[in-house]
């Protein structure tokens, strides 16, 4: 996959209106334009998309737990009603 | 019915994931302080980054706070997801520090991203933990 193709790809992802993960994107698109113009070395780039990696891991931990959160309402909410009846 | 009730929940807490959420661990004020201030320093500090000797400077006082944040979550029960939260989010820190500690040239681009990557995560994150049970 060339340079281009990638972002391609991510500028398609940018557009398809994901709030989360349009704005990641879009914002890993930016950097990978601000290494090709020089404004940081390579170990930096690499250092940089390793975050991205890291973030988007940080993102799935975070939406498990406001999943299990909801859960976690529903099921004192239902104890709550089943102790009132 | 009150019993069919208590005896139906009883059995769906069976299910894994119904019992993860039931145990899950609850609202944490020291928790929640660490990540706001995690958050407050890096929104702060990003924007001293063309500042050489303050962003090296910020990169270690963030670094030990996100270190804080990953060693008080790691020994809190039932908090796997917030632990590997928090040990992500440390190594972002730790890896603006070790660009500093290295002694190479950290482009002001590349402390402002990190600062913002911590920024973002910080949150989430923080988000999260303040929707715990209380």
């Amino acid at each position: 996959m060339t340079l281009d193709e990638i972002q391609g790809q991510l500028a398609a992802m940018a557009n398809a209106g994901d709030p989360t993960f349009s704005q990641f994107a879009n914002d890993i698109n930016q950097i990978v334009e601000q290494a090709k113009s020089g404004q940081m070395s390579g170990a930096e780039v690499k250092e940089i998309l390793a975050d991205a990696q890291r973030q988007l891991a940080i993102l799935e931990d975070a939406s498990q737990l406001a999943f299990k959160e909801t859960l976690n309402t529903c099921i004192n909410g239902l104890i709550t009603i089943a102790c009132a009846v | 019915m009150k019993k069919l009730f208590v005896v139906l929940i009883t059995l769906a807490l069976n299910g894994c994931a119904l019992y993860d959420a039931y145990m899950m661990t609850g609202y944490d004020p020291n928790e929640y302080r660490i990540i706001t201030e995690i958050r407050t320093d890096a929104y702060n500090y990003k924007h001293q980054c063309p500042n050489k000797v303050m962003s090296e400077a910020n990169a270690m006082l963030i670094s030990d706070k996100t270190q804080l944040f990953e060693f008080y979550s790691e020994q809190i029960p039932g908090n796997d997801n917030g632990t590997r939260a928090s040990k992500n989010l440390n190594e972002i820190a730790q890896g603006l520090k070790t660009q500093y500690q290295n002694g190479t040239a950290v482009s002001p681009l590349f402390c402002k991203l990190k600062f913002t990557s911590i920024e973002n995560s910080a949150a989430v994150l923080q988000h999260v933990i303040a929707g715990r049970p209380r």
